[in-house]
Formats: C-alpha cells, structure tokens, sequence
C-alpha cells in the first residue's frame, strides 16, 4: 500500500517536490495541464461572479454563494490542488468585495464577518473533498499500474518455465531411459535402482511444473462465464476417474444439482478434483461410498459437497488442505503432487464463493464448496 | 520403410535434436532428416539460399519446429511459411516444450497443421514422435512438388 503525502518523512516530500518540479519544467504536457489549471480556476471564478451579478439585477438574491462554491468545486475536481487553492482565494475576495458589507471594497462588517466566514469555510471544505477524491484515484490508478506490472511479470515467469524448465527435465528423463535401455546388462542391481529413482524424480519434477503451470494458469485465464449444469459436470467428472476406478466397488449417491453461473472449464475442473480425491482416497476401503449432493438452506448461494468414507484426515491439519503443494499423506501412500484442493479453492474463490472441509482420521472428508446464485466470475 | 518423405527438423538444442533423431530411428524414420539449428537456417533451406543452394528443389514432407530459436523463432517460421504461396503447402508440427495457450493460439492462427507438447518422458516422447514420423512422413500423401520416393 502506498502511505498517504501526509505520513511522508519531510526529506522525501522535499525530493519528491524537486523531482516534480523538475519534470514539471521540462515536461510541456505537464505545464500545459498546470496552464489549463490556474485558468479554469479564474475563469470559473469570473463566470461565477458574472451570473452571480447578473441575477442580482434581476433581483434574485444570494445566489452568489452557491455559484462560487460550484466554481470551487469545479476547479479542484479538474485541476491540481494549486489551482483549487487559487480559486477559493478568489472566490472569497470576491465575495467580500461584492457582496458584503461594506460593497466594493475589502473590509468587512461585524455583522457581515460570520456569512464570510461560512463561505471561507464552505469552499475550504469543497476544495478539500475534492482534493481527496483525486489522491484517491490517483493512488488507485497507481495500484492499478502496478497491479498490471506484476501480473505482466508472471505471465512471463510462467512462460519461461514451461518453456526452458520442461526442458532439461525432458532431458534427464531421455537420457537415462535410453542409458537403461541400453546399459541395463551392464550396470549391478544397485545400479539400476539409481537409474529408476532418477527416472522417477524426473517425472515427479515434470509433474510438479505442470501442475503449478496449471494452477498459475487459473489465476491469468480470462473467465467466460454462462449458466452451467452442475450435475452435468459431475457426471463428466465422474467419467473421467474412470481409469482410476477400475475393478473397484464404488457407490455412487448423487444428488439433484443445481444450475449455476459461472466458467464452465473452471468450474469442470472443481469437479474432477474433488471427485478424483474422494476415488483416491477410499482406495482402502472394500466398498467406497462417495455421495455428492447439494444443501438448499441458503437463499443467496449454492453450496455442494462431496463424501466419502475413506481414510479421512486430522481437523488439526484443515488449515493445510488447501495450501499449494501441501500433503497430509506421503507418496507411498497416496499419489499426488498436492496442488488439487488449491485449484479448487483458487476456481470457487474467483467464483466468489467459499470452500470448507470436515473430516475424521479414518471417517471420512466431506469437502464443501459455495457459489453466489446470481453472479459471475 | 523406402517411400519416406523428407523431415526438416528445426530444433536449436542438440540435446533435443538427439533424442528426436533417436527417437526417429527407433522407427527406421530418421534416414531422411535434415536438422536446422535455428529460424533463418530452416528459412535457407526452404528456400535454397546460404548452405543449401544446392539441394534438389523438392519441398520436405514435413516440417518438425520448435518455437523457442535463435535469430528467428519458430513462430515468425511458421509465419512466412503460410504466407508464402510456394511452401505453404507444407505440413507444419509445432513441436515444443510449451503448454502455453498463447503458443498454442499463435500458432493455428497463423495455419500450423499440428501441435504437439514434448512429453516429459522419453518413452512417450518416441511414441508422439513415432507417430507424427508414420502420420506425416508415410501415411500423409504430401502435396504435388514434396519428396517421396517409391
């Protein structure tokens, strides 16, 4: 966050003011707005006075008051602070000399002093609000630009990797499968194990690039959102664990699902992350049951869960689930690189919604997801 | 395997170029590679300037690229390929270590006829290669004025 001019320490403001005025003297576009500025304060001054006088005429009585305020207001909203400055200055000389008491000169009368200072005040505040207004663009515009700048930043961080990082691994991998392929008769069985584990390592780091590809992918991909079918999708999710059920007793319980908005490949993957996990992780069990389901207690929002009675996970270790790269069970165990839970929270977070877990070490997890029923990505 | 057509392979890593051909002549494929190690060599070749004035003036069968070359990379390649009349008609593969959807985009935009991400394993490296080579070089009927023996 950017701190606001005020908390500035007094040595930056003074560089900052001589690096302004610096671009300022060899910046034409920058003198020009300056120009264009101090003019708009006096001439809105004038047009104010003018209108102010001319309807005085006509006897419409204290209209000026107003009118040199909405020449204040107008100055700051669209110069700089000097020019909105310069224009409370002098609509308030005006002020007094045109209109209190007494007329055409500076002095001002008892009774006149509290409706001028009324009015110094009225167009101080104006001034003010609106000098806060443009701070508050500009350190948002700025956020903005630096916002764009990072993200810039990491799309090409990401292209670099899959393009350079793959590489190598490729390599690795290419290498000693071939040295296996034609060296096995030569190399001990100690030997050959070392080739397997670096086979293995190399496929490890391959998979941990495209998964983190994947998942940074999520966050720069531009999203189409439509009206999509959840049960659809559970029902595309489901055919794709396929290979992973083979031969295994599963139970399926679906229930009725509803329709929802949002990115329909985005919200797809939700889906066979939550569905791929409940497979993975009732493998242990005889007869797995996964149930997915919708609860309908909550007016504003969809929440859909997924249950499984398999070997479930410590509540002490919730806070994890969702983490990048974060495992609760090793690699012998359980297969994965444990960037699934965070795409999911990644997707439904972007989606504006929330994703919860309760589970029980060999009870079972039930993985929860919310999404608004009315709004998009 | 006698009636292969010729593949240009355009790959400036040589460690690349080496299990490519490997992969290739697991298959008896590789007899007709010819390897460009970056943009402006393969644009030489296609079109016979620099080294390859003398080379017969048959296009390849198929043209292996990878995106990220030297000098000139493999997606301005496939550009002034598709914009020229004469080797337009050439099979193009984008093969490369990208998963990106900006290449992707980029590329069958620009008319590759294919696009295929080196697999990190090199067993299903062969595989994909195996079967652009058969696909491209053997079982495609390349168009009239490209190599293919009998």
């Amino acid at each position: 966050m950017k701190s606001s001019s005020r908390s500035r320490p007094l040595g930056q403001w003074f560089a900052d003011f001589g690096r302004r005025s610096f671009e300022f003297a060899t910046s034409p576009l920058a003198f020009q707005r300056a120009a264009f500025g101090y003019a708009l304060a006096v001439l809105s001054v004038a047009v104010a006075l003018g209108v102010a006088l001319l309807l005085e005429r006509y006897d419409f009585r204290g209209v000026e008051f107003p009118l040199l305020r909405f020449a204040v207001a107008l100055t700051v909203w669209y110069a700089e602070l000097g020019p909105g400055i310069l224009s409370v200055v002098l609509s308030s000389l005006v002020f007094n000399f045109f209109f209190t008491e007494p007329l055409h000169s500076f002095y001002v009368t008892r009774s006149e002093l509290p409706y001028y200072i009324v009015f110094l005040l009225f167009a101080s505040l104006v001034a003010f609000f609106a000098g806060v207004r443009r701070r508050v663009e500009r350190d948002l515009l700025q956020s903005r630009g630096e916002l764009e700048a990072t993200n810039k930043e990491l799309e090409a961080f990401a292209y670099s990797v899959s393009h350079d990082l793959r590489a190598p691994i490729r390599h690795i991998s290419g290498f000693t499968e071939l040295l296996q392929k034609n060296a096995a008769s030569d190399l001990n069985d100690k030997s050959q194990r070392h080739v397997a584990m670096i086979l293995e390592s190399a496929k490890r780091m391959g998979n941990l690039i495209d998964d983190l590809l994947a998942f940074s992918r999520i966050g720069r991909k531009e999203a189409h959102s439509t009206m999509v079918s959840l049960q659809q999708l559970v029902q595309e999710a489901q055919n794709e664990v396929v290979p992973e059920t083979g031969g295994r007793n599963i139970n399926w319980k679906i229930g009725s699902l509803p329709v929802c908005y949002g990115d329909r490949s985005m919200l797809r993957l939700v889906l066979v992350n939550l569905v791929s996990n409940a497979v993975k992780f009732t493998r242990t069990r005889p007869q797995a049951e996964i149930e997915i389901a919708s609860t309908n207690h909550n007016p504003d929002q969809i929440v859909v869960f997924i249950r499984d009675n398999g070997v479930g996970f410590d509540m002490k270790y919730v806070n994890k689930l969702f983490g990048v790269f974060q495992r609760l069970h090793g690699p012998e165990a359980f297969e994965g690189t444990g960037i699934g839970l965070a795409t999911v929270q990644r997707i439904v977070h972007r989606h504006g919604g929330i994703v919860w877990a309760e589970g029980l070490v060999d009870g079972g997890a039930t993985f929860y997801f919310s999404l608004p029923k009315s709004q998009g990505v | 395997m006698s009636n292969l057509g010729r593949i240009l392979l355009v790959e400036d890593d040589p460690k690349d170029v080496e299990l490519t051909l490997t992969a290739l002549e697991e298959y008896k494929l590789a007899n007709e590679v010819v390897v460009a190690r970056d943009g402006e060599e393969a644009l030489d070749y296609l079109y016979r300037r620099g080294n390859f004035t003398a080379r017969s003036t048959d296009n390849p069968a198929v043209l292996l690229l990878d995106l990220k070359l030297p000098k000139v990379d493999g997606l301005e390649v496939l550009q002034q390929i598709k914009a020229d009349a004469k080797l337009k008609l050439i099979p193009v593969v984008v093969l490369t270590s990208s998963h990106e959807e900006k290449d992707m985009v980029a590329s069958y935009k620009l008319g590759v006829n294919a696009y295929v991400v080196k697999p990190v394993e090199f067993h299903e490296f062969v595989n994909a290669v195996k079967e652009l080579g058969i696909f491209w070089a053997l079982v495609n009927e390349p168009p009239p004025g490209s190599v293919k023996k009998n």
